[in-house]
């Protein structure tokens, strides 16, 4: 990709050589590096790019003046999410040039192929983009009468819950289920509602005819998806991107390189940890929020060394698939499952450990739901860790910190087990613990789920919810999912608030492992 | 433990108030090494004016050898459930008396020898019956002097306690088994410097 500005006059001096530009090589003229977002950098690579060079004007010389700077970030980010991918840092570049550089562009474009051919071909295999086929009638028929959607007797009783409705969004899901019911497929407001819904599942938690939404939305977006509507994915879809090029068979990711030398790792073990995808999200958001969440992933493993279990782990684990199975992805779920539990098995692994409430919720029902036969059982750390602390002979150090609790919705709505966690805080040495007005069942969403929908409406919610937060005069948010924590720190950053929501956040897992102690 | 234990004889005095279970959790201990393990063993219970009431014992012993005096003089286990009972037996400790006792209804006052506490009858109400504090005992015996095996210990529990309650009292047993492996675990974190999990 060649910036409009600098380097495309230097290309441009090249062809009017005739010099010998790689064939390989295919230029895209850009406006500007700065504007190549990460999801556009990526995009490239899933299209079937075995390399990508960035190349654009040098530092001072940006005609918009913080390209050049914007650029470099995105760049180091990605190539760090390429490594943890398994793609190869090298693969992506960024370089600089001045209008007069063309020779030195030269030398750049044929060193670079030359890098990339000795990588040889990307392992990426999902070149084509699917196309968008005739959904069948049937299908989406199908999908209404395996969940029932007849039985809704029209009552408002999910409106009167849904959170995106009363932070003031023109969202209903009953509306939405009658209108779909309807064959109102083409209208706008059935082609964005489906996609904004957060899946957090209130609604059906006070449904009178026990119609399961969340999972009737899920599938609707299956049917949506394959009649080519765009999923109004969020950071342009990067994420959903990520997890489909995870789905590829050859791919390796290599995302345990950064774990810390003292974790005690035994590759026999039949215990698993599975740790999910935080390591990319603490690189894509690292400029942005900085937050932490793989943090999670290395206290979780601490903990259950404190407990003398010796974890394995996949090297080359694969997303759990939760989020392109909720964005309306089956296909690519189902092969990520597939791969994930071949993995397992050919391990012998009896049984799977996993803190983050999306793998557990996706590996211990969803896989089955859809037809995987498991032979291992699959565990929360929370189940875990309750079931040995409750051993006895374990103690907490004080924490000198008022605490409060968000509830993540896969473990708290979907799998019922919003009593697990406070039984885990209440043995924890905080100053006290209050809850928030809307707690367990009836918490209010961290603002999203699948990636999906995220709006100004969404916003309003996550403020609401952390001002509830501050009203309960406490001041750790105590979180236990990695996606409450960025969405929550997303929220936080609202630049017209100031520091009003600011607020210290750590995962109950982290919580637990830095105060937890032999008696 | 030296070799001097493990082939000698194990003298174990059970104390406490009359009604906890010390009688029975002195029984099971000698039923279990007995027939069990198939050792020898001795079990008398105290018969005097605290079967009235009041503070009460058990002892046992466990040989591999036939036994030939069933009292108990130094008590090599000394379990108690009451302060009463502690208070009792103090001057019969030796400082290589393995004192087990409920942490919430013991004091110490002495720290002549090794002691390990639980609260076996706070866990026995969390269980939901507090006379299962002896059984909770019996398991934290279990693991911290290994005197009889688990197995036995499980079986010969299954066999005495009142039935329809096996199940409840094998949970107890369990209870108290893992609250011991937990107490040792700990023990050795502490011996090598590492009590916390960063």
């Amino acid at each position: 990709m060649l910036c409009n500005w600098g380097p495309h006059t230097a290309f441009q001096i090249l062809q009017d050589k005739g010099a010998e530009i790689p064939p390989e090589v295919k230029m895209i003229r850009i406006p500007c590096t700065g504007r190549i977002s990460k999801s556009l950098l990526f995009k490239a690579f899933e299209m079937g790019a075995d390399g990508v060079a960035l190349i654009g004007c040098e530092p001072g010389a940006c005609r918009y003046g913080s390209g050049t700077a914007a650029a470099r970030e995105n760049t180091q980010d990605m190539r760090e999410i390429l490594g943890l991918l398994g793609l190869g840092k090298e693969r992506l570049r960024l370089a600089t040039f001045l209008p007069d550089d063309s020779e030195l562009l030269l030398q750049f474009l044929k060193n670079f192929c030359r890098d990339i051919q000795s990588l040889g071909k990307s392992p990426l295999a999902l070149g084509k983009a699917t196309k968008p086929e005739a959904a069948s009638k049937e299908l989406l028929s199908d999908i209404i009468s395996s969940h029932d959607v007849y039985a809704c007797q029209d009552c408002g009783k999910c409106s009167s819950t849904c959170p995106l409705a009363l932070s003031g969004k023109d969202f209903s899901p009953r509306a939405l289920a009658s209108s779909i019911i309807a064959g109102d497929l083409d209208s706008s407001y059935v082609n964005e509602d489906v996609w904004a819904c957060l899946t957090c599942g209130l609604c059906y938690d006070r449904c009178p005819s026990g119609i399961n939404f969340p999972e009737f939305i899920r599938d609707a977006r299956r049917f949506f998806k394959k009649a080519g509507v765009d999923g109004r994915e969020a950071h342009g879809g990067f994420f959903q991107s990520l997890m489909r090029a995870m789905s590829s068979p050859k791919i390796k990711t290599e995302r345990w390189t950064w774990l810390p030398d003292n974790i005690k790792l035994d590759h026999e073990s039949k215990v698993l940890f599975f740790g999910g995808c935080a390591p990319f999200f603490d690189v894509f958001f690292r400029h942005h929020l900085s937050v932490q969440t793989s943090d999670i992933i290395v206290d979780s493993l601490r903990l259950l060394n404190f407990f003398d279990i010796k974890p394995a782990l996949l090297k080359d684990e694969r997303c759990c698939g939760h989020d392109l199975l909720w964005s309306g992805d089956q296909e690519n779920f189902l092969r990520l499952a597939k791969f994930n539990v071949d993995l397992i098995h050919s391990l012998g692994i009896k049984e799977v450990v996993t803190s983050c409430p999306e793998c557990y919720r996706t590996l211990k029902h969803d896989y089955t739901n859809y037809g995987l036969e498991l032979k291992f059982k699959v565990t929360h750390i929370y189940d875990f860790l309750e079931k040995e602390i409750d051993k006895g002979a374990v103690s907490f150090k004080k924490i000198d910190k008022k605490l409060t609790f968000q509830d993540p919705c896969r473990l708290s709505r979907l799998e019922q087990k919003a009593d697990l966690p406070r039984m885990l805080i209440k043995r924890l040495k905080g100053d006290r613990f209050q809850e928030m007005p809307d707690s367990k069942a009836a918490a209010i969403c961290c603002g999203n789920s699948a990636w999906t929908g995220c709006d100004s409406f969404s916003k309003a919610l996550q403020v609401k919810r952390l001002r509830q937060a501050h009203g309960t005069g406490s001041d750790l948010l105590v979180t236990a999912c990695p996606k409450c924590q960025i969405h929550l720190k997303c929220a936080m950053e609202d630049p017209f608030l100031g520091d009003e929501l600011s607020m210290e956040m750590m995962d109950l897992t982290s919580l637990i492992a830095k105060t937890i102690c032999w008696e | 433990m030296t070799d001097k234990h493990k082939k000698s004889k194990k003298e174990i005095i059970i104390t406490g108030f009359g009604g906890q279970g010390i009688i029975m959790a002195g029984r099971i201990l000698g039923r279990s090494a007995a027939l069990g393990d198939r050792k020898e063993s001795v079990f008398t219970q105290s018969y005097g004016p605290e079967s009235r009431g009041g503070a009460c014992n058990a002892q046992v012993v466990i040989s591999e050898e036939p036994i030939r005096y069933p009292y108990v003089r130094h008590p090599d286990i000394l379990i108690c459930m009451s302060q009463t009972g502690y208070e009792k037996f103090i001057m019969q400790m030796t400082n290589e008396t393995i004192l087990l006792i409920d942490q919430d209804l013991v004091h110490l006052t002495l720290n002549k020898c090794d002691s390990f506490s639980i609260p076996a009858t706070r866990m026995a109400e969390e269980l939901g019956r507090k006379m299962m504090a002896n059984i909770i005992m019996l398991g934290f015996c279990t693991t911290i002097t290994k005197v009889v095996s688990i197995d036995a210990a499980l079986d010969s529990v299954a066999d005495s306690v009142p039935k329809g309650t096996e199940e409840t009292n094998i949970r107890a047993f369990k209870k108290g088994f893992d609250y011991g492996l937990a107490i040792l675990k700990g023990r050795d974190r502490k011996a090598v410097g590492k009590t916390g999990a960063v």
